[in-house]
């Protein structure tokens, strides 16, 4: 399985903020997609997930062009966690959860095993099963955050897509999150591919990342090839120097 | 106190309490006898008086408050509701039409084409090409909507001779007066289809509840379920609107005040709490119209606008407080 970009144009009211975009995400990997705001980083990855009609180009999912596809047999294959989802008032995070398996349920079909299942899985990977019957408004940041993943995983599509999924969050959160993604993707081989901000934790848990200038793609790769000073200079304007983490030894950019 | 049981056994004792109290009381006795025997004033008053009035507030109420409820779920806004939106006065506004033009017509359809036509203009009005309106812009377009059709009808009445004026009137202001059994049987099948279709979407509602984004990704066509849900809604609104007038804030009311009342957790619940409210509000308040003042007979929606129209302010407050306006 593999996510492509063929020639990808996308804007708003005729004015292109990607053009001729052509990038390919390979099946089982972590990316993460990185640059300054403005960039157009949402917007692809909206893109990617059929939210967003190319103006011009495909995006293709396994050799065919997602926007053919029926969008329900899709939402199996692919799940989309956007940047500011709505919680319903009062709503429990077991409810919250069960929502994520609307894609496979059919009209009037009852809850079966398999759906149990799913988000006992979905809440057992964030670690969420002591607070199942809460109500997601009392909730802490992090915990409501972990609560949302819990929904696309139970989900269960082999691909998921983030929106800048820990924006909101303090560093521990921000960890936190990008963990338990990595343990899901380690274990189950689950693609993710994120709208990051933090060069350096993206760096830390990204097997590829991708690089955005304004309109235009400035590097694509693995962290060591994309975080460079060079690119940075390129993509941000940022003057910086990038050693190797001390911990980890991926890239780490450290601002001039 | 809360729970589905308390809501049904309120539903009982105000019909019970409908059939009783009026103009001129009745005893339980006289009641129980009229039910069992089959004769007496008791069986008048649940044959011919009382009971197809009680039944008909009964059904509209009903319908109006699950499409109040259903508003309020898709827009996620508790002032999203038919009549603050203008398609119940778009419905009355399409009777009154079709009495000053003589257009023989059944009435449940004629409220269906105006309800719809009124929610048709308020997204043709807000329409931008690839955005979703905001609930706000809804409800301030819809109130629009709402004041022109309420104008148009006031200014028909006047097509009309004098004592068919003065019906028109008062049905216009929402009355259950004058209402026979025709009436209850036609809100409560046409309703009951209409309940039927709308639990059938509530998947759809679940998802539509994430934002629209989310919905998406989770495989739903997001502006066909959009319209279908409301299209339903406008329907159940129109129906009761086609048997006891555009009653004011009912359908506003009913959401919050039956989930208050039943503590209910799943959509499908909330929605019928929703209905059981509506049903609730409606009977009580067509109760007190008849019952209030000695030897006059007010219209429901007189009653129904006491007290909804503090309840508005009063949201409104709330939600300014909160941010949300």
């Amino acid at each position: 399985m593999s996510l492509t970009t063929v020639d990808l144009s996308l804007g708003y009211d005729d004015q292109n903020v990607i053009e001729g975009l052509n990038l390919t995400f390979e099946k089982g990997q972590m990316v993460s997609i990185l640059g300054p705001n403005g960039c157009g980083k949402s917007t692809l990855l909206k893109a990617m997930a059929r939210l967003q009609k190319p103006s011009a180009g495909q995006v293709v999912l396994d050799s065919v062009d997602i926007n053919t596809r029926d969008t329900r047999a899709l939402a199996r294959e692919m799940a989309i966690l956007p940047q500011a989802p709505l919680a319903p008032e009062g709503i429990s995070v077991a409810d919250l959860v069960k929502r994520g398996r609307t894609p496979w349920r059919g009209f009037l079909s009852p809850w079966r095993d398999e759906d149990a299942k799913a988000c006992h899985d979905a809440l057992a990977a964030v670690q969420m099963q002591d607070l199942a019957e809460r109500p997601i408004n009392e909730l802490s940041g992090g915990q409501r955050q972990r609560a949302w993943i819990a929904l696309v995983l139970a989900q269960n599509a082999p691909l998921l897509l983030l929106d800048e999924p820990t924006t909101f969050l303090d560093l521990v959160h921000q960890i936190e999150v990008l963990s338990l993604l990595r343990k899901r993707n380690k274990e189950t081989g689950l693609t993710v591919i994120s709208v990051l901000h933090d060069l350096n934790l993206a760096a830390r848990y990204s097997d590829q990342l991708v690089l955005l200038g304004h309109q235009r793609l400035v590097a694509a790769g693995t962290p060591d090839q994309v975080l460079t000073a060079a690119n940075l200079s390129d993509a941000f304007g940022l003057k910086a120097r990038v050693d190797p983490d001390p911990v980890t030894n991926t890239p780490m950019v450290i601002p001039l | 106190m809360r729970g589905p049981v308390f809501m049904i056994c309120l539903l009982c004792g105000t019909v019970v309490a409908s059939l009783i109290f009026g103009q001129s009381s009745l005893s339980i006795a006289t009641l129980w006898e009229g039910m069992t025997t089959g004769t007496g004033p008791g069986a008048l008053m649940i044959n011919t008086i009382r009971g197809p009035r009680v039944v008909t507030a009964f059904g509209a109420g009903a319908v109006l408050g699950l499409s109040g409820a259903l508003f309020q779920a898709l827009f996620r806004n508790p002032l999203a509701a038919p009549d603050i939106m203008g398609f119940t006065s778009g419905a009355g506004l399409a009777i009154i039409i079709a009495v000053a033009f003589g257009i023989n017509a059944p009435m449940p359809l004629v409220a269906a084409i105006g309800g719809l036509v009124a929610a048709g203009c308020v997204g043709l009005i807000t329409h931008q090409k690839g955005h979703v309106p905001a609930p706000l812009t809804l409800i301030l377009v819809g109130l629009g909507v709402g004041f022109f059709s309420s104008a148009l009808s006031t200014f028909l009445l006047t097509l009309l001779a004098h004592n068919e004026a003065a019906e028109a009137q008062r049905w216009l202001t929402g009355s259950l007066a004058a209402r026979d059994w025709s009436h209850a049987t036609q809100v409560w099948i046409i309703g009951g289809v209409l309940t039927a279709v709308s639990l059938g979407q509530m998947r759809n509602l679940a998802a539509l509840e994430l934002g629209p984004d989310l919905a998406a990704g989770l495989g739903l066509r997001v502006g066909a379920a959009r319209w279908l849900l409301s299209g339903t809604a406008v329907l159940l609104a129109a129906t009761g609107v086609a048997v006891a007038g555009p009653v004011p804030f009912v359908a506003l009311m009913a959401g919050p005040m039956g989930i208050r009342m039943t503590g209910a957790q799943s959509l499908t619940s909330k929605m019928l709490s929703g209905a059981g409210a509506g049903a609730l509000v409606l009977m009580l308040a067509d109760l007190a119209a008849r019952a209030a003042l000695p030897g006059i007979q007010l219209p429901a929606g007189v009653m129904t606008g006491i007290l909804g129209a503090p309840y508005l302010l009063w949201r409104l407050s709330r939600e300014m407080k909160r941010g949300e306006l």
